[in-house]
């Protein structure tokens, strides 16, 4: 008993660390992309564009930072779950908020075949999870626990908020790499600096072309990383990782038409317990890690 | 360098005196999670023991002759709202625990009983609060771990001294939850 705490506690510690890493990564990553174009470029004109694209995106992510939770609702046309009619869900759910010690989400439900579940909402306070009403069919009472646990997992490591603010510097650096190399078409006459402005001038092509796929390989990763700490936390709520590991072997058997996987937009899939296209794309550039892994990782807990 | 020293001293007072209202606060809040998780077991027991007189009713009207075991059921549910400290009504909501599942054994050879639309309600509300009050339990050790875990960890120890805090106990599983149940045939 006591090692087993140990193990998962150390996993969510350690997923904690992996991740500042990441987002340190990320800033170290842009704060030098931005030097290397302000040399290469009229400091004093670059200044004034950055400033006001930061405005703008910082505006436009506020506004989506706040209402994260209705509009992945709205975007999968959610329905607020029925205390009798969907008793289990609410139990697994009321269970779950009392095991982690957390607030009482609210409690949605989508029609989908398939077993799928996500979180969101900014804080523990603001918390909503959504269950599909395929996962209500398919799962019994100790799966449909352990998916309950993995998203109330996600809720209680921050991870939406922390996703959020991955998107934003995401969202920032793809700004200031288009900026720059839309720039080129107007900019020509300025570059009379010799050659070493030349040179500056091709490394800030260079990362202005890279920075934004970097980027977005980090927020893949960051993902991934996230979901291996939702379960972790899952099995800490439960104190049994049988449950969510013989949930994630249903979702690995699961079969839905093709209709089904039209009603998830792309932009929420890195949101769900399992990637709703399940596309098999390399490892690199897919927001959720191989099932297979997870459900090995449970194995161990 | 007389300057330098007066600065140097000045930051680490600085610190000290963070340190000492960071763990002051820390405790504060742990302690706050442990009496947090405390009040859910309370709130859970007690909404068993609001449904105990409504089963009861039901069952008498299928039932009437099973005088002991409503007995059992009904003491027990005194004993638990009698119950002044968290052992006690802990113990008694085990009590509690093993009348009603008796009462649920019973209705095996009550078929009209076990048919029963109230009767069902009542006992799947019951088993779902059963669940509730092992993970508000589960929560309740949660708590106090990682209260004692910053009590007795330095450097949180050297504060923990200093504010009084001392080592919380975990609630113990009763002895004859640990059993194993025995099936007889």
């Amino acid at each position: 008993m006591k090692s087993e705490r140990l193990s998962f506690q150390d996993e969510i510690n350690r997923n904690k660390m992996k991740s500042t890493l990441l987002i340190a990564c990320v800033l170290v990553f842009f704060i030098a992309f931005g030097y290397v174009i302000s040399l290469a470029l009229d400091p004093g004109y670059f200044f004034s564009i950055m400033i006001l694209a930061i405005i703008l995106s910082v505006t436009y992510t506020i506004i989506s930072y706040y209402n994260a939770d209705k509009i992945a609702l709205a975007s999968v046309r959610a329905k607020p779950a029925d205390r009798i009619k969907h008793a289990a869900l609410f139990n697994a759910v009321e269970n779950m908020s009392i095991a982690s010690g957390l607030p009482m989400p609210r409690v949605f439900i989508m029609e989908s075949e398939q077993i799928n579940a996500f979180a969101s909402g900014r804080d523990p306070r603001h918390a909503v999870i959504c269950v599909t009403t395929g996962a209500l069919q398919k799962l019994n009472k100790q799966e449909l626990e352990g998916v309950v646990a993995h998203e109330m997992g996600h809720v209680a490591n921050f991870d939406i908020r922390f996703m959020t603010l991955t998107a934003i510097m995401v969202g920032l650096v793809a700004i200031a790499a288009e900026m720059f190399l839309r720039s080129l078409w107007f900019g020509g006459e300025k570059r009379d600096n010799g050659n070493a402005g030349a040179v500056l001038f091709v490394i800030a092509i260079f990362f202005a072309i890279l920075a934004p796929i970097a980027t977005q390989l980090i927020q893949f990763a960051i993902s991934r990383k996230r979901e291996f700490g939702a379960d972790a936390s899952a099995v800490k709520f439960t104190r049994y990782s049988p449950g969510l590991r013989s949930a994630l072997i249903k979702i690995k058997h699961d079969s839905f038409s093709q209709q089904d996987v039209k009603r998830y937009p792309k932009a929420v899939a890195p949101l769900f317990i399992s990637d709703p296209f399940r596309k098999k794309l390399s490892a690199l550039t897919s927001t959720h890690p191989p099932i297979e892994d997870r459900i090995r990782k449970l194995e161990k807990m | 360098m007389v300057a330098f020293l007066i600065w140097a001293l000045i930051i680490v007072l600085i610190l000290v005196v963070l340190a000492f209202m960071g763990y002051y606060n820390r405790f504060i809040t742990l302690e706050n999670a442990v009496d947090n998780a405390l009040s859910q077991i309370d709130v859970q027991l007690k909404k068993r023991a609001d449904l105990v007189p409504n089963l009861i009713s039901t069952v008498k009207g299928y039932a009437k002759h099973e005088k002991d075991i409503m007995k059992d059921v009904t003491e027990s549910r005194k004993a638990l709202l009698a119950a002044k400290t968290l052992p006690a009504r802990v113990k008694a909501g085990a009590d509690l625990q093993t009348a009603l599942k008796s009462i649920f054994a019973l209705a095996e050879n009550y078929p009209q009983l076990k048919a029963n639309e109230n009767f069902l309600q009542l006992q799947q509300e019951l088993s779902a609060i059963e669940d509730k009050i092992a993970y508000s339990r589960q929560y309740y050790n949660d708590s106090i771990m990682s209260y004692n875990i910053t009590v007795e960890r330095v450097p949180g120890a050297w504060f923990a001294g200093l504010y009084g805090k001392k080592h919380k106990e975990q609630l113990q599983i009763t002895a004859e939850e640990k059993a194993v149940p025995k099936v007889s045939f």
